[in-house]
């Protein structure tokens, strides 16, 4: 994937890259907004790592100018301010995702997969998890390349999991997103959905984590060590 | 009591005037109408020494005074007041009636003592031949007595009627008239600290608006304060994070490349302490922001959204540690601090994870017991000692002994945004008297 680093801090900036580059991504880097705008115009990006704190042309503006180009290039955008007005402004302007400077390198790479995981996602008819594969034209879903059987509300359990990898989803979104119209599913029921999957994944290495009180998350997958 | 009272100050500039005016009112009543009151009765007795001259008698040499006995009875006969009379020939000789009556030569009525009490005694002339005898007609003082302290009263009364209202006003009015200003001082108490938008005037009464105004350029200019250090504050945590989050992705870097057993030590040494600094950071500045005059605004915050959007970073802490980070959410609304808030949980929670023991439980609550919010962490560590309750919440203590790499701020952070919140904050056991439960407790509203 091609990546855009904004950033004007010199040293996170090569920090940011070669551990990017580590994971496989093409990285280019730019310490100026006005020149940001300008690469994203010409050039294709799979994503914009955006710092706000920018020498002339802020973050923010940048960010509103990638928006109006109409480009739908997912924007990470970094910040060295956690004011909840900062926050709500950067995603207000279409940010995807918001990290508070400084930040574990784990966790940006985690969030970085997983936007454009998400981005590759929309429109893509193939959705991939470690050994997971689903088809979601074909509605087939595969395990270490084996077919595998998912029952109808399985499926949905496990779609909306996917979409939020390292994230919890509360019960009630889960409830939400699979009962359909006038159907009253107990949260009890999900949890029935939920052990059946782990049942049919975990021999894969596919985690789903229950999180007391709250609701679940799928685990990043990490290949057991040999 | 205020040190000055208002009503104090009124009645002590009132009350000697008003004293004043009501005595020269009650003077100049009083002698206004016992005058005519005591001529009236002067001229009573002169009718009665008239009548009695009409019985004075005269021969050649001699006087007398020729009264049947019945006329005399009739005479002496008083409701209230012993009468006296006296004959005196031309000459001031005694003739008949009560000897010993004083006579005047100044006047025809006067006031004089008799048989001990005093009299008021009127004269009259009578026809003694060629010359003139002199009836004098005396009554004790009963009567005008009587009738003086009912005018006394009677001119007294409305006089302290009015005044007594007039306090009775001036008591209520200035509680009504001071009513406007006890307003504004009760919207200024309901105020929280960190509200500091102007009064509004349009409802105050045209005397307070300069008290009101001057109290709103207060406010501006402490707000002003507060915007300056809010933007030095956003400034200073730009300047160290991003040096902070560089030196961070750096020892990362360095980490994940092979390296010889001591200077992967010694990285890893680095790596740790520019966690530490960063964390730090973030707590002084979370520190510096909780203070009173730099907080931001005040709005509708539900603890349980505060959870909710922080639980995902929250369980990632947890994971690490292979603590089993669990929820129990009610509804929670609050009066606050949105980024506030949310600091004082994620110290609360920060703590009890990185105290648990590796596979301990932590648990997240929010809701309402008897109708305030509240918001708590439990966990079932080792716990806090009771001795050590009351210091764990000061800025940079640490129980001694403890594991771990803290700043001994992060209670101290959540006291201070609970203070600056109204909030009860209680350390207490967790369930079974094992671990350390922080309660916050909002007040209602």
């Amino acid at each position: 994937m091609r990546l855009l680093i904004v950033e004007d801090d010199a040293p996170l900036a090569s920090g940011l890259s070669r551990i990017l580059e580590a994971e496989g991504h093409a990285v280019d880097v730019t310490e100026r907004g006005e020149d940001a705008v300008l690469a994203a115009s010409q050039e294709h990006f799979d994503l914009v790592i955006l710092d706000i704190g920018l020498p002339r042309m802020d973050g923010y503006e940048v960010l509103r100018r990638l928006r109006a180009a109409e480009k739908p290039i997912p924007v990470l955008v970094l910040t060295a301010r956690d004011a909840v007005e900062d926050r709500v402004r950067g995603l207000d302007l279409g940010a995807d995702d918001y990290m508070v400077k400084p930040f574990a390198m784990p966790e940006l790479t985690a969030r970085v997969r997983a936007l454009l995981r998400r981005s590759q996602a929309h429109g893509g008819p193939r959705i991939v998890h470690g050994p997971l594969a689903l088809d979601t034209v074909a509605r087939r879903a595969f395990l270490r390349n084996e077919p595998l059987e998912l029952a109808a509300r399985e499926w949905a359990v496990l779609e909306v999991l996917l979409a939020k990898v390292e994230k919890i989803v509360s019960k009630e979104a889960i409830i939400q997103a699979v009962a359909g119209w006038g159907e009253d599913l107990s949260p009890n029921a999900i949890e029935v959905y939920v052990s059946r999957l782990r049942s049919k994944l975990e021999p894969a290495g596919i985690k789903i984590r229950t999180v007391r009180g709250f609701g679940y998350m799928l685990e990043e997958f990490k290949p057991a060590p040999h | 009591m205020p040190a000055r009272s208002l009503r104090a100050h009124l009645l002590r500039l009132l009350l000697p005037p008003i004293a004043a005016l009501l005595a020269v009112g009650a003077v100049v009543g009083y002698y206004s109408s016992i005058e005519p009151a005591n001529e009236a009765y002067d001229q009573a007795l002169s009718d009665i020494a008239a009548a009695i001259a009409a019985h004075v008698r005269t021969d050649d040499t001699d006087y007398r005074l020729d009264l049947p006995p019945e006329v005399e009875t009739a005479l002496r006969t008083d409701r209230y007041d012993k009468m006296f009379y006296r004959v005196l020939s031309p000459s001031g000789a005694h003739i008949a009636g009560d000897d010993k009556l004083p006579v005047s030569e100044r006047s025809t009525a006067y006031d004089a003592r008799f048989r001990g009490e005093a009299v008021r005694i009127v004269t009259a002339p009578a026809p003694c031949g060629n010359l003139t005898c002199t009836v004098l007609v005396a009554e004790t003082m009963v009567k005008r007595t009587r009738l003086a302290r009912e005018f006394l009263i009677s001119s007294l009364l409305p006089g302290i009627l009015i005044a007594l209202a007039t306090l009775v006003l001036l008591w209520f009015g200035v509680g009504r008239g001071l009513g406007p200003l006890a307003r504004l001082s009760e919207e200024l108490k309901a105020r929280s600290p960190r509200d500091l938008r102007p009064i509004d005037a349009a409802g105050a009464p045209e005397e307070t608006r300069p008290l009101v105004s001057a109290l709103n350029g207060l406010l501006d200019e402490v707000a002003l304060a507060a915007r300056n250090q809010q933007r030095f504050i956003a400034n200073a945590a730009h300047q160290l994070r991003t040096p902070l989050a560089g030196l961070q992705a750096h020892t990362e870097l360095a980490l994940a490349q092979p390296l010889p057993e001591s200077i992967r030590t010694q990285i890893e040494q680095v790596h740790q302490a520019t966690m530490r600094t960063a964390r730090l950071a973030n707590q002084l500045l979370a520190l510096a922001r909780a203070e009173p005059g730099a907080r931001g605004s005040s709005s509708d915050v539900n603890l349980r959204g505060v959870v909710e959007a922080e639980a995902d970073g929250w369980v990632h802490q947890a994971l690490e540690r292979d603590v089993d980070l669990g929820f129990e959410l009610g509804s929670a609304p609050v009066q606050g601090d949105a980024l506030l808030l949310r600091e004082a949980l994620a110290n609360l929670v920060h703590n009890a994870i990185q105290y648990s023991n590796n596979g301990g439980r932590v648990t997240v609550r929010t809701g309402q017991r008897d109708g305030q919010s509240f918001a708590e962490v439990e966990d079932d560590g080792p716990g806090i000692a009771p001795q050590e309750r009351e210091r764990v919440l000061e800025r940079f203590y640490r129980v001694p002994g403890t594991r771990g790499t803290g700043s001994g701020l992060g209670l101290a952070i959540v006291r201070e945004i609970a203070g600056g919140h109204g909030a009860r904050m209680e350390l207490t056991e967790g369930a079974g008297a094992r671990g350390c439960r922080v309660a916050l407790t909002f007040p209602h509203g």
